[in-house]
């Protein structure tokens, strides 16, 4: 066979050429699946990005001059915006609104994730039911809740009738409320995206360790705490890190709600970027108010993705094959 | 007496002879003027066919639909593509579109207070050149017309007059039991009210909360709350800044239009708060609000026997005074005043303006501001005052109020960066109203927040603007 005349010189050339060749191809595909998103970051984020930048460190007056003309102030809107007391409030606001619910949204979408887990008949007609809040836009919830919501509307009035006290609190007027009521829409509306996740992680969950539990006799409870928790820990921080990235940037029910009132209950950072750049029209103090925000968001991540990568090392570590006794 | 001798070929000769004169070129006084309306045609025609592009929300441009379908069939001038926007989202769409110097719509339909901001972001057309081609003149009420002018350029055409009036049911104040209860303790009949403490006094007496009747309809939320404070500030002899530009809010004027404003609280529905038109014009409608200062519009609303369990039921009359200022002044206010603006960068600029004027005649608008259901544009112009139709919808009660108010009608913040000047004191008010700011302390912080708005736009701009601001208030400190 001519393959068996060849010297051993060349044959592993030849290995060389086609791996090379392979590794070319293998190149050439990732590329092209990334293009779309290498065009989107050259043509569309980074240009953005770009002229927010310019925009934070240059002071553009929208009625005096062109935005090309705007006057350099080094780092001074960036210091404006963190010695903002407004700014300062907002961010405590979202900070308190995104934990809350983001804790809301995860106890009940594992609750119903939980009870899901099993199958049973019907099953399908509860997902159903389960994730449509979630489709449903949130500027309808607001204005949907705002009808249920008056001091005299449906919720108080069921509220009242079923316990038989006459419960009357200004969900959208009192200022110590709004901001709350706000939070259990969020919850309404975002339990689902909670619930999904859970589903799959506990869908994810090796059945082994459950069954070696229970043939230990574990409790339902112990098997639960210190078996499947475990478990899920790194897809309870997806989730919990998610949603507060997404609550964070909660903006059309506050704002279709409360408009940042009553009084600036509801200022919220999304209510007060949007007011300042588009309802005052000062574009650099909102610019420089994103970049703070942005990199506030990117420590959060990163602080996520450590936490993500240590459970996944202490996953890795739990499931990794014992080391052999030695002869 | 001398008998004039003429006999019937003499008078026919003479007849004859006048009609050949009045042929000739250079002898208009014989030919009939033509009408406005036709000039707006005629140069609407010469300008040629287009379609125009612009930024209306529904509500207000259904109504005018009619009107402008008799301006296309005789002009080719049509409507084109259309954004279907709320007035209340408009100014942040209509400057996003200055900033980026769009072509996208060639006219909007905006708060006219925002004309300020977008002449000096250079979004606008003056159409004092149109006007003069079209022979149009503004045929609004007293000096209300005066509302669409900046620096000495006329920039807008009214739709929508969006004056305030004051409402009082009747039937409440003319029930004997009332009258009796009133005059024991007042000594003297319940009767509309011609102060703010008067109007108090009223919206307290009558109101029953137990009926869920609340003495007070005004609004109180962060958005429009504000509008309210400033009739009772300027008819205390208040205004906002002096003439070096500097705020003199925090005035003895400016205190007693806060103590005032949040008076309001003990007449008002528990969830006033954050309430906006959505809830108190149903309110007022249905018959849970005694008295209240509130738009034009509403009167039409209060009389339509399909939409209203008050008809009839109403007093409409002049806003409340002050004698603060030891002088009786009343101020209205005319706030969001719906108005058709040209895009400067449009390529059919000239058709939008010749079809904003063929809107903005009194004739014209009177469809417009008549239609029981679509009931956002508001009576404006002189002939509105006198047409039949626009009593039938307004009552003529309504119809005179509108008039009286719009003698002594002011804008808001009538300056470049009106929209921040006018959050940070509805904010602060409304912080106030709901406890989370004292009350001697609105003024003050608001003073300091504008000082940074004057710093962030330029002292000398606004002090140029100021002139306009002051051109645009009402000159009678009481309706004639």
């Amino acid at each position: 066979m001519a393959v068996a005349a060849q010297s051993t010189d060349e044959v592993p050339a030849q290995a060389s050429t086609r791996e090379m060749s392979r590794r070319r191809a293998v190149r050439r595909f990732k590329l092209s699946l990334l293009a779309p998103l290498i065009a989107l970051f050259a043509f569309v984020l980074i240009p953005v990005l770009m002229l927010q930048l310019y925009f934070s460190f240059h002071q553009w007056t929208v009625y005096l001059s062109s935005w090309w003309e705007a006057d350099f102030v080094g780092f001074d809107l960036f210091q404006e915006v963190l010695t903002d007391d407004r700014f300062g409030w907002a961010i405590v606001r979202s900070l308190s609104f995104a934990t809350g619910s983001t804790i809301g949204c995860f106890v009940f979408g594992f609750m119903l994730a939980y009870l899901m887990y099993k199958p049973f008949r019907g099953q399908a007609f509860f997902y159903i039911i389960f994730l449509l809040p979630m489709l449903t836009v949130p500027v309808v919830v607001a204005y949907t809740a705002e009808m249920m919501l008056y001091q005299s509307g449906p919720l108080n009035d069921i509220i009242s009738r079923l316990s038989g006290v006459d419960f009357k609190p200004s969900w959208l007027s009192n200022p110590h409320l709004a901001l709350f009521t706000v939070g259990l829409l969020e919850i309404w509306n975002w339990t689902p995206f909670s619930f999904i996740i859970m589903s799959a992680g506990l869908a994810a969950i090796p059945k082994e360790p459950i069954e070696a539990a229970q043939i230990l006799g574990a409790s339902k409870w112990r098997i639960f705490w210190e078996v499947q928790l475990p478990l899920l820990r790194p897809v309870i921080l997806l989730a919990l890190v998610l949603r507060f990235l997404e609550a964070m940037a909660e903006f059309p029910k506050t704002w279709a709600l409360f408009q940042g009132g009553p009084g600036s209950a509801t200022e919220t950072v999304p209510v007060y970027i949007f007011m300042t750049t588009w309802q005052y029209f000062q574009i650099s103090k909102g610019a420089a108010m994103s970049y703070i925000v942005m990199l506030m968001m990117i420590v959060i991540v990163l602080g996520a993705i450590q936490l993500l990568r240590r459970e996944k090392r202490a996953l890795d570590k739990m499931y990794a094959p014992a080391p052999k006794a030695e002869a | 007496m001398t008998k004039l001798d003429l006999s019937r070929r003499t008078l026919l000769q003479g007849s004859a002879a006048l009609g050949a004169a009045s042929a000739l070129t250079g002898t208009a006084p014989f030919a009939r003027a033509a009408t406005m309306e036709e000039s707006i045609i005629a140069a609407g025609k010469a300008a040629g066919p287009a379609a125009v592009t612009g930024m209306i929300w529904s509500p207000y441009l259904v109504p005018m639909q009619p009107v402008i379908a008799e301006f296309s069939k005789q002009t080719n001038i049509t409507i084109g593509a259309v954004q279907d926007i709320s007035i209340f989202d408009a100014p942040q769409r209509a400057m996003a579109e200055a900033l980026s110097r769009s072509a996208q719509f060639d006219f909007i339909h905006i708060d006219s207070n925002m004309i300020p901001s977008l002449a000096s972001a250079g979004y606008l057309e003056p159409l004092d050149e149109y006007m003069k081609k079209a022979s149009y003149k503004s045929e609004a009420v007293a000096d209300y017309g005066n509302f669409m002018t900046y620096g000495g350029n006329t920039y807008g055409v009214p739709t929508d007059g969006n004056v305030h009036i004051q409402y009082l049911r009747k039937d409440i104040i003319e029930d004997a039991d009332n009258k009796k209860r009133f005059s024991d303790k007042f000594g003297k009949e319940p009767a509309m009210p011609q102060t703010w403490e008067e109007s108090l006094r009223i919206q307290e007496f009558f109101m029953d909360p137990s009926k869920d009747l609340y003495g007070s309809g005004n609004l109180r939320n962060r958005a429009n709350g504000v509008t309210w404070w400033y009739m009772i500030y300027y008819s205390a002899g208040g205004f906002p800044f002096d003439d070096d530009m500097k705020p003199t809010l925090n005035t003895p004027a400016g205190q007693y239009a806060v103590d005032l404003y949040l008076q309001d609280k003990k007449v008002n529905h528990p969830e006033a708060a954050n309430w906006g038109t959505p809830q108190m014009i149903p309110r007022i409608a249905q018959g849970h609000v005694v008295n209240c200062l509130y738009w034009d519009g509403t009167a039409k609303l209060n009389e339509n026997k399909e939409k209203s369990k008050t008809t009839g039921k109403w007093l409409y009359g002049l806003v409340p005074g002050s004698d603060f200022s030891g002088k009786r002044i009343v101020r209205s206010m005319s706030s969001p005043l719906a108005a058709i603006l040209i895009n400067k960068y449009s390529p059919r600029k000239a058709q939008a303006a010749y079809m904003a004027l063929w809107l903005g005649s009194g004739k014209n608008s009177v469809p417009i501001v008549s239609d029981p259901v679509n009931t956002f544009n508001d009576a404006w112009a002189k002939e509105h005052m006198t047409s039949k139709v626009v009593q039938d919808a307004y009552s003529p009660g309504g119809v005179k109020a509108i008039e009286k108010n719009f003698e002594v009608v002011a804008p808001p913040i009538y300056l470049t960066g009106y929209l921040e000047f006018q959050d940070a004191l509805g904010k602060n008010l409304s912080e106030a109203y709901v406890g989370q700011l004292p009350a001697k302390d609105v003024l003050s912080k608001t003073e300091n927040e504008w000082n940074a708005i004057i710093g962030r736009i330029g002292r000398a701009k606004l002090k140029k603007d100021l002139a306009s601001y002051k051109a645009v208030m009402p000159k009678r400190l009481v309706p004639a």
